[in-house]
């Protein structure tokens, strides 16, 4: 059995390690409603971009490589994490999806990456993956901006034909407590069909749309916006969902490091009343000792 | 946002919602919304037919009863079904809470930039393009400032 000192030295040190992640838990959950707050603020915005981008893709003609694609030899793949760790499984889960898609394109197209978080560009650098782009130093706070550059930078490898094909990888948000690694197609443009009875009606009041000057146009500036949208959406989420994550795990090593000191301190307890009881023993059979003499 | 729009339908009542990607810059009620698209100047109200088009660097102006509103907005898009105007841009700045001086120094910042990019440059062209777009939105800022604050 350890040592009382020991003990007490282990308890100081299991405390100190409590006040610490406690700390931080505190400061993940304000930053926390503050992320949360603004991916619920951001959504119309990317709602509506959403829905204008399958109103024009149905109504443009399909030829578009940005719609239809084209035969594919080169695939980007955008991975976004955050800069930190200390978020539980947050940043890993992002990378170990990136990796699995990886392989299995990997044996079909050539394939390129781009990281945003220094998680992300610690893991391929570590692996020895040539990174085209690097966007780092502003994952718990993003702006539109950085969005937008991230964005611009994705439809520029479609456009100079650096990649056929775009995919983003990133943490969707559910709650504190749980954020999925998501793959979602931005480029070409993967609009989900729609169904059911209202949204035919809806089709139907599309017939009469008209594009200014051409639905062709209008696709042909809105899929970069749409994939800043997608984009920024995802660093917004991805936001939240890090302080999240980081406030549940915070939390839950506070809760480990408490039960430890609590574990630890009876210990300490046993081992001091061992040996008062060991004292007691000795004095007592001292003075039998004496008394017998 | 369903409920509005039946209301908006049914009651022959126009609504106009400006959108950024931060936040819901304006929603209400207006009986004529102007902005600037992709072929020039238009006004819609009430039962206009339905359209999209993209949204130029400029003005967007609400006039809801005796009020103006007037928004300096970036480029973007610009909707209009079922009784619903949406304009979906990047920035959106009400007239009068407009920072001229902000402005004006996004104006100097990017004239100064522009001249420091390299002819040979290869994403030259991009960023000269991205350069130039803030400065119009810097100008764009200040214009609105001038006309309507």
């Amino acid at each position: 059995m350890a040592s009382l000192r020991d003990l007490k030295r282990q308890i100081g040190s299991v405390k100190n390690i409590a006040k610490v992640t406690e700390a931080l838990q505190t400061v993940s959950a304000v930053k926390f409603r503050k992320a949360e707050a603004r991916v619920k603020k951001a959504r119309p915005y990317a709602d509506n971009v959403e829905e204008m981008m399958r109103d024009v893709a149905r109504s443009a003609s399909g030829d578009s490589p940005l719609l239809a694609g084209r035969e594919v030899n080169r695939i980007v793949v955008a991975t976004l994490t955050a800069d930190r760790g200390l978020a539980g499984g947050f940043n890993a889960q992002v990378l170990r999806r990136t990796a699995q898609f990886r392989a299995e394109k990997g044996r079909e197209a050539e394939l390129g990456q781009v990281a945003s978080g220094r998680k992300a560009v610690a893991f391929f650098r570590f692996r020895n993956v040539e990174l085209e782009e690097v966007y780092t130093g502003f994952t718990d706070t993003p702006t539109y901006e950085k969005a937008r550059e991230i964005g611009r930078a994705l439809t520029g490898l479609f456009e100079d034909e650096k990649a056929d094909e775009v995919y983003l990888v990133y943490n969707r948000f559910e709650s504190a407590l749980t954020q999925r690694p998501v793959l979602k197609r931005l480029i070409p443009v993967a609009t989900e069909e729609a169904e059911g009875e209202e949204e035919r009606e809806r089709d139907d009041n599309l017939a009469y749309m008209e594009y200014v000057p051409d639905p062709e146009t209008v696709l042909e500036q809105l899929v970069p916006r749409y994939v800043e949208t997608m984009v920024w959406q995802a660093l917004l989420e991805g936001a939240a969902g890090e302080h999240g994550a980081r406030m549940t795990a915070m939390k839950n090593a506070t809760d480990n490091a408490n039960d430890l000191a609590k574990n630890l301190t009876l210990q300490m307890n046993k081992a001091r009343q061992a040996q008062i009881t060991g004292e007691i023993i000795e004095i007592a059979a001292g003075a039998d000792a004496l008394a017998a003499g | 946002m369903a409920e509005d729009r039946q209301q908006g339908g049914g009651g022959r009542v126009l609504f106009c919602r400006i959108i950024t990607p931060e936040k819901l810059v304006y929603d209400g009620e207006a009986n004529l919304v102007m902005a600037r698209i992709a072929d020039g100047d238009i006004g819609v109200m009430v039962d206009h037919a339905p359209l999209v088009s993209s949204a130029e660097i400029g003005d967007v102006r609400v006039r809801e009863g005796e009020e103006l509103h007037v928004f300096a907005t970036s480029d973007g898009f610009f909707k209009v079904a079922e009784n619903l105007v949406q304009v979906l841009v990047e920035e959106a700045v009400a007239a009068d809470e407009i920072d001229t001086d902000a402005a004006g120094n996004q104006v100097e910042e990017a004239e100064r930039e522009l001249s420091e990019v390299s002819e040979g440059d290869e994403d030259g062209e991009r960023k000269r393009a991205e350069i130039d777009r803030k400065r119009r939105m810097g100008e764009n800022l200040l214009r609105v400032a001038g006309n309507y604050a």
